[in-house]
């Protein structure tokens, strides 16, 4: 790995940028995720900061069950993200489409539409919960080796 | 006004409503209205009883039929659920919207989720499926099985 | 009416400050919406048809998940309908335990909406403030019913876990912590004229008005409408209880704001109320699996207004029908009225102060592609901080009111 391979991955380590979309969710899981970044639980002392477009964010966290319909809304979002980028599927639903895989229009879990680099179980996944998968995900960035692909230049 | 009041003056002024109406429980009342009747009691218990809030309207496949039933309250006390009976084979029913505005979302609903029609409607999104929704499909429907459709969904 | 000759521009599906996918159609003539019209259905998940085909107690660990932030209230809405076709009769005590639960998710609720409005309108600190407050809610919910969300509380026939005397002790004391801080809250909502600026004026929707279109909940309550499903038409314990209907005539957000205030003392007093009055007794009746044929409407006050629920039994283990219609579809269209001939600057605030809870309302996922024609495509961050610059220039500015909050706390 070179010198700013290194760089890059410790500062993303250090500060990932994070996109939270809901796909349809109940909110429970969304609003456990804005409680992770409220001062009791801090998520921002790890770095993380939520970010409003994908262009900026290196971690995509999805709450809800994926439908047909929003699968290319989930999808767009993903290609306009630049790598390296993660996928972090947030609560039960995410997961596996949970209470309503079986319902019409529900596909099941994001990975059944990315691929996912983090499974955050929990109905909903609690702050403390995704606290833990956040910090699970940047430790295995450390230990992985980089893929050789060019990172687009940031542009903000 | 109390339930019997209402009840009272309902069979009173609808001669066709005697055996119609029944109080269920205190704030409760439920009214087999005839189709061809039901512009005219709805009017009447919207502008001369004050029933001025439409709450919901809940379609529903009844196997043989289909019935509809609008639920409007007075003052947030009584609620009076007016029921009519549509046909199977050409369902249809005129909108109430220009007595009570907040009928839209409700009466799209029952077009796209149970394939009754609604006229007088003015034109507009629909709600809650998407425009690429299949024609002819009906979710809310009896015969209609959630897993074909999800197979439809997934081998596309 | 769209007009040609207007810039139109479609908000959404993706937009971080709302959490939920929902897509807006604005029209602007300069800095003025001229006309609005709102796309539902992102959130269609087909809970209605899954209820068919499960079972009564399926069918309610589905119906809690309806809304994550007013699961309690969907899901009581839901037992109540099929108790009433049953006639089961649930023991005091059960109710009492309901309306504790009723009440601790409205105060969670409300301090939720605060954090979010302060957010909307550049009010940051407030965001951290009541959402660390409302931590101490979350908290006793957990304790209460072993989950922060989707609490599980209620079966057919009653509740699943009791109170303990200690239980009891910490949910008053909680209380007690977080009536101080409201009252923080309130006065800050008096007094602060970047607030008053921010909020009085905007989103105006007249007693007529919220009227004709049915609002409900605290956007109902703002313009006069005092209706409230605790009081006209009573549930779980509420007619035991002693509480005021809030409702003001100010139609607007600050009056809004004013509303959920106040209601978050009554509440309070209401949870106070029912840890003194909770009788004694079994939670719980055994309720029969197959539910006898009959019908029931159950409303309940939700957070954010009047929730329905319809359930039609055939004497089978699964319902013949459950209709669910909750608070923000009857309040979202108002939003176009209150947003008629106002700047796009005030968007965001307007929108948020109905509580919009689009999972409540769209139970089936869907989701359409921005508008095919247009090119400008803009997500909510964008309107949200132009809002927040273009009151900037106008001398709103929530800065010093940020760095002031934060000394306090």
């Amino acid at each position: 790995m070179s010198i700013i391979s290194k760089i890059i991955n410790w500062s993303r380590r250090k500060s990932p940028w994070v996109l939270h979309f809901n796909t349809g969710a109940c909110n429970a899981c969304d609003i456990e995720i804005i409680a992770a970044l409220t001062p009791r639980y801090d998520l921002e002392r790890f770095g993380v900061v939520l970010k409003a477009t994908p262009r900026h964010a290196d971690i995509l966290l999805c709450s809800g069950p994926v439908t047909k319909q929003i699968q290319s809304r989930l999808l767009r979002i993903y290609e306009q993200m630049s790598e390296p980028k993660f996928v972090v599927a947030v609560g039960t639903c995410a997961c596996s489409g949970g209470v309503f895989n079986g319902c019409y229009n529900v596909c099941g879990g994001i990975d059944s539409v990315l691929p996912v680099s983090a499974y955050i179980p929990g109905c909903p996944a609690s702050p403390k919960a995704i606290i833990d998968g956040v910090v699970k995900l940047l430790q295995s960035l450390e230990e992985k080796p980089k893929s050789n692909k060019n990172r687009e230049a940031t542009d903000e | 006004m109390s339930e019997e009041k209402i009840k009272q003056e309902l069979e009173d002024k609808f001669v066709y409503l005697k055996d119609a109406v029944t109080i269920q429980r205190k704030g409760r009342i439920f009214v087999q209205v005839p189709l061809s009747k039901f512009e005219e009691v709805f009017v009447y218990a919207v502008k001369q009883m004050h029933f001025l809030a439409l709450s919901a309207i809940t379609g529903s496949d009844r196997v043989e039929y289909f019935e509809v039933i609008y639920h409007l309250n007075q003052e947030g006390k009584i609620l009076l659920n007016l029921c009519v009976s549509l046909n199977k084979e050409d369902p249809q029913v005129k909108s109430v919207i220009a007595y009570c505005p907040s009928a839209d979302i409700y009466e799209r609903e029952l077009m796209d989720l149970l394939g009754i029609k609604v006229s007088g409607l003015a034109q507009g999104h629909r709600y809650p499926l998407t425009d690429d929704w299949p024609k002819g499909e009906y979710p809310l429907r009896k015969d209609w099985k959630a897993h074909t459709h999800h197979e439809e969904a997934q081998n596309a | 009416m769209h007009e040609s000759g207007d810039v139109k521009i479609p908000i959404g599906p993706q937009h971080p400050a709302l959490k939920e996918p929902e897509s807006f159609l604005i029209s602007l003539r300069g800095e003025k919406i001229t006309a609005s019209s709102v796309r539902l259905g992102y959130n269609h998940r087909g809970i209605e048809k899954a209820c068919e085909e499960r079972t009564y107690t399926q069918g309610l660990y589905l119906i809690e998940r309806i809304c994550g932030i007013c699961s309690h209230s969907h899901s009581t809405c839901f037992v109540q309908a099929i108790e009433e076709i049953a006639g089961i009769l649930v023991p005091g005590r059960a109710k009492y335990l309901r309306t504790l639960i009723a009440e601790l998710e409205r105060i969670h609720s409300h301090l939720l909406w605060l954090g979010v409005a302060g957010h909307e309108i550049g009010f940051d600190t407030l965001l951290m403030y009541t959402w660390r407050d409302r931590e101490v809610v979350m908290d006793l919910l957990a304790t209460l019913t072993g989950n922060r969300v989707n609490y599980g509380i209620n079966t057919i026939g009653g509740v699943r876990r009791d109170i303990s005397l200690k239980q009891k002790e910490d949910v008053l004391k909680g209380i007690d912590i977080l009536e101080e801080r409201t009252k923080y809250y309130i006065e800050l909502a008096k007094n602060e004229t970047t607030l008053l600026k921010r909020l009085q004026g905007v989103g105006v929707l007249s007693h007529e008005d919220a009227k004709k279109l049915d609002a409900v909940g605290p956007t109902g309550r703002a313009s006069g409408i005092a209706r409230d499903v605790r009081k006209d038409d009573p549930y779980a314990s509420y007619a035991e209880l002693d509480f005021k209907v809030i409702s003001v005539n100010n139609c607007d957000v600050y009056g809004r704001t004013l509303v959920r205030l106040g209601e978050l003392m009554e509440s309070f007093s209401l949870v106070r109320q029912v840890i003194r009055k909770i009788p004694d007794g079994p939670i719980l009746v055994k309720a029969p699996r197959k539910i006898p044929a009959g019908q029931a409407v159950s409303r309940y006050e939700a957070p954010r207004g009047e929730d329905l629920h319809y359930v039609r039994a055939n004497g089978t283990e699964k319902p013949d029908r459950v209709k669910v219609r909750a608070p923000t579809l009857a309040n979202i269209q108002s939003v176009s009225k209150m947003l008629e001939d106002r700047y796009l600057a005030d968007m965001p605030i307007v929108i948020a102060a109905i509580d919009p809870c689009f999972s409540c309302t769209d139970r089936l996922i869907s989701i359409r592609d921005t508008h095919k024609n247009e090119k400008n495509t803009v997500v909510w961050e964008t309107i949200r901080l132009k809002g927040i610059a273009w009151y900037k220039d106008r001398g709103v500015d929530f800065t010093a009111l940020n760095k002031k909050l934060t000394k306090l706390f």
